[in-house]
């Protein structure tokens, strides 16, 4: 199980994109992913391979399935009753929908950010080393320096370096977006999904979140839903498009957008749909 | 449109405000109504007051030894009056059923809201509510009967003892810590957990990490509302804890409690004088001692559903504010203590994965437990109550007047007053509880006088039932001269039972849509015609379950009218003005009574009262079923 593989600690992990070697250049593999909520069919049959350290975007109309094939990843599909997932999403070799995989390990390596800002009513500081500190980490001196590192790569620090004590539900929508951002770093997952993390910001926070997941595709595998193709557009590598539950068309985002194979996905990106 | 076609004329202006006495009358009757409750309110603490001065003035009463004396004999020709025996007793009785409910509930909560199934919740609720459900007396004669003849043996117990009262006391505040702890943690917004959850925190680690500081005022608002009721309790304490003043703290001998001196005052154990003035001093305390502590629960409530601080402008707060001084000097210190302590913690590379999970296995068993505890002891309570008085069941004994002698008793004229006791106080209280509700939900503005009659009703509904008997006395029995009867018994429990009429019937008529008053507004018609034709008449099923639901709880309550209430009586009363024996007065008198026979027969006198309760709660949700089937909206 990977949870209990060893790796090395934060600050002297190689994070350029190299060190890892071919064989996991395709990080998670998905196939036939089945979902269903009850009597709804909400994924069929999605089959794909997803490309660490870059960042691949599902669009597709609302109620599409993208955000349930998203939870499906680290499993949060699981804390809902009736869910049900079929099929294998292959994660360093291992599927991660096997019955042997236990989920709280799962979730420390695929980390997740919500749609709207989910900060904990504590301290910005005990957002941050909440992860950390349930995963075994006491000493003050590692978490302050995890927290400081964390809040640096979601590009927070220096705004809230010299409050880092007072409570996080005083930060703005967007400063609490990437407070978030911040407390899923710190965690160190190899995977972070993004669940229409701009959809509750404004404009100039959104470019700030989007600045944000450009960097950290140097050192993370990001995975990102959203209803606005524009910022698929602007942010990701590769894009998947999805239609009632169907993954439509997958490749390179600048094809999808500029030269779509199927009818479906053009009529969806020049808005002539429905 | 032809505006002169109107009456009046040319000339005459169609939009000039009218004249309405009908409306202004109908409101300021409303307004009435729910003044009323200020005026018990202001009545109660008058009557408390009045009486305590008459105590104090005494010569033989000295106001200082009366707070610091440690001897409490109100008999003999040299009374002694010193209060602290009988605070003692109340903070031993109540702190010890808190020290053993409050984890309890806390466990239960956390496990219902985090936990459970949806199944589990779907039977733990009803106990808990039907737990909630029980008069205080069938708790009494648990405590006394069943609990302390098992403590006796096997703890050496005295035959009256806190301990039974501390066991039974726990139970009777669980409902209460349950349901507000698991109402506040249900309110944490599900996305925290979601976040907790997606950092591969185990549930368990989110429940007690995340989700109950999240919720920490509310279940520190739920356990001071048990505080409230395990003070207040007097039934249990009365029966089960004795009556001998010794102060100590041993939790197997005899100990009095403050409403348990009151009760004994109603019971007539006291003879009249002095004793009998000394209970309104008690009572004055006793009130004081509740309203503080509800007033800070209900002040917790309120910061959580406004989400904000309220206005830092009185003592609490300020008090509250120099202690977070303190611990900022404490916060230096315990950062040099990190510091410290830091060099001998390791941080744990491994993920202790298998420990974190047995952690929340167990973690769930415990919780898991106080649940099953639950049901358990209420399982156990009934089925003691049932085998000790199944036997007395009989036709006979329903439709026999009282006798001396156990094997002719029966309950005909006890079933008979307790019902005209509880018709008479649905006629006092329907009216004006609906009227109160009305006015507060459909007319009241928020200007002061609306809040400060707001915060009076729910002061009101957190006075301790013993306190409605002393003022119940005062006021109807010696004021008005109504005498020891039905009339003065049904008044005293119409003013116990106000308050939870009023904000029954307040809930009722907010689930009336918005939309239907905009509606009948928007067609001309006036706020009373509306309120009469349109909201009134789709609130009818809701204020009907919440009046039942409170009479319930009013034919089981026998601490405010153990003052009043006869414990024989051949005939049942044949005007408002004759004396009444009750059912729970009656439970009270033969559990008390030494002979076995009678200790039975009170049993089968639970079971009477717990089914005409049970069928009264049935009837109000059979009214609320078939509302909510016909409903079209």
């Amino acid at each position: 199980m990977f949870g209990m593989v060893k790796r090395p600690e934060v600050s002297d992990r190689g994070r350029n994109g190299t060190s890892d070697g071919p064989a996991s250049i395709e990080m998670i593999m998905l196939r036939n992913v089945n979902i269903h909520y009850g009597s709804n069919h909400a994924v069929k049959g999605v089959s794909m391979d997803i490309k660490t350290r870059k960042v691949t975007a599902f669009i597709g109309p609302s109620g599409c399935g993208k955000s349930t094939l998203l939870r499906a990843m680290n499993r949060m599909n699981d804390e809902i009753d009736g869910c049900k997932t079929e099929g294998e999403i292959v994660l360093k070799g291992t599927n991660v929908l096997g019955k042997k995989v236990d989920p709280v390990a799962l979730r420390t390596k695929v980390g997740m950010v919500f749609q709207k800002p989910n900060p904990f009513p504590k301290s910005i500081y005990d957002n941050v080393a909440y992860g950390p500190k349930i995963h075994g980490m006491r000493k003050k001196r590692s978490l302050d320096e995890r927290v400081e590192l964390s809040l640096k790569r979601a590009a927070l620090w220096d705004e809230v370096k010299d409050r880092l004590h007072e409570s996080a539900m005083g930060l703005s929508g967007g400063q609490q977006q990437r407070l978030c951002i911040a407390r899923a770093l710190a965690v160190e997952p190899d995977v972070i999904l993004m669940d229409e993390p701009c959809s509750a910001l404004d404009p100039i926070a959104t470019s700030k979140i989007e600045d944000l997941i450009f960097e950290l595709k140097k050192n993370y595998t990001v995975i990102i839903v959203t209803h606005n193709m524009q910022q698929a557009a602007r942010v990701s590598d590769e894009t998947g498009f999805m239609y009632l539950g169907e993954l439509i068309e997958f490749g390179p985002t600048k094809q999808i957008f500029e030269n779509p194979k199927n009818k479906l996905t053009e009529n969806y990106i020049t808005g002539r749909f429905g | 449109m032809n505006w002169s076609r109107s009456k009046g004329g040319p000339g005459h202006d169609p939009f000039k405000k009218r004249f309405r006495p009908g409306e202004d009358l109908v409101v300021w009757f409303l307004l009435a109504m729910a003044s009323l409750a200020i005026v018990v309110s202001a009545t109660i603490i008058y009557t408390l007051v009045d009486g305590s001065y008459d105590f104090f003035t005494d010569s033989r009463v000295n106001i200082f030894d009366f707070f610091t004396g440690s001897d409490w004999m109100p008999n003999g020709m040299d009374p002694k009056f010193g209060i602290l025996p009988l605070v003692q007793g109340t903070i031993l009785i109540a702190g010890g059923a808190l020290l053993i409910g409050g984890p309890l509930g806390i466990a239960a909560a956390v496990y219902l809201s985090e936990f459970a199934h949806r199944r589990v919740r779907m039977v733990a609720k009803p106990v808990l509510e039907i737990l909630a459900g029980i008069p205080s007396i069938v708790y009494g004669f648990f405590a006394l009967l069943v609990i302390s003849p098992f403590l006796r043996e096997y703890f050496d117990a005295d035959y009256f003892n806190a301990a039974a009262a501390i066991i039974v006391m726990a139970v009777m505040v669980l409902p209460i810590i349950v349901s507000v702890s698991d109402d506040s943690m249900k309110a944490v917004p599900k996305h925290m957990r979601e976040a907790s959850i997606a950092m591969g925190a185990t549930k368990w680690e989110t429940a007690t990490r995340v989700v109950m500081p999240a919720a920490s005022s509310g279940i520190m608002a739920s356990v001071l509302l048990g505080l409230a009721r395990a003070i207040g309790e007097t039934m249990v304490v009365a029966l089960a804890a004795g009556s001998v003043a010794k102060g100590g703290w041993d939790i197997f001998g005899e100990h009095m409690t403050m409403t348990s001196y009151i009760a004994q005052v109603a019971t007539g154990d006291i003879p009249p004088g002095l004793g009998v003035q000394a209970a309104f001093a008690v009572g004055l305390v006793l009130f004081a001692m509740t309203y503080m502590v509800n007033s800070l629960a209900a002040r917790i409530v309120l910061r959580i559903k406004m989400g904000k601080r309220p206005a830092r402008d009185n003592m609490m707060t300020r008090a509250v504010n120099r202690l977070k001084l303190l611990s900022r000097f404490k916060l230096r210190a315990s950062e040099f203590m990190t510091d410290v302590t830091d060099r001998f913690k390791r941080d744990r590379k491994e993920p202790r994965l298998l420990f974190r999970h047995m952690n929340e296995r167990v973690g769930k068993v415990v919780l898991a437990t106080s649940l099953v505890l639950a049901v358990t002891f209420l399982a156990f309570l009934l089925y003691s109550i049932f085998t000790q008085g199944y036997k007395g069941l009989s036709w006979e004994f329903l439709t026999n007047p009282l006798s001396w002698k156990p094997e002719k008793a029966g309950i005909k004229v006890v079933i008979q007053g307790s019902v005209y006791l509880v018709l008479l106080t649905m006629v006092f209280t329907l009216p004006v509880g609906v009227g109160a509700a009305v006015y507060l939900n459909e007319f009241a503005k928020e200007t002061w006088f609306n809040v400060f009659l707001r915060r009076v009703i729910q002061n009101l509904a957190g006075v301790p039932s013993i306190v409605f008997g002393l003022v119940g006395l005062m006021v109807f029995v010696r004021t008005f001269h109504f005498g020891l009867s039905l009339l003065s018994g049904s008044l005293t429990l119409s003013i116990m039972v106000l308050p939870v009429i009023i904000v029954t019937s307040e809930e009722a008529l907010r689930s009336v849509p918005q939309t239907f008053r905009e509606a009948a507004r928007g067609l001309g018609a006036t706020k009373w015609q509306t309120v009469w034709h349109h909201v009134l008449p789709n609130a009818v099923p809701g204020i009907l379950t919440g009046t039942i639901l409170s009479l319930s709880r009013a034919i089981g309550e026998t601490a405010p009218i153990l003052f009043i209430a006869s414990f024989y009586s051949k005939v049942a009363p044949r005007s408002v003005l004759d004396g009444f024996v009750a059912l729970p007065i009656n439970i009270f008198y033969w559990t008390k009574n030494p002979s076995h026979e009678f200790q039975d027969l009170a049993a089968t006198t639970i079971i009477v009262l717990l089914a005409i309760l049970l069928s009264m709660n049935a009837l109000a949700i059979f009214i609320r079923q078939r509302a909510q089937s016909r409903r079209q909206w």
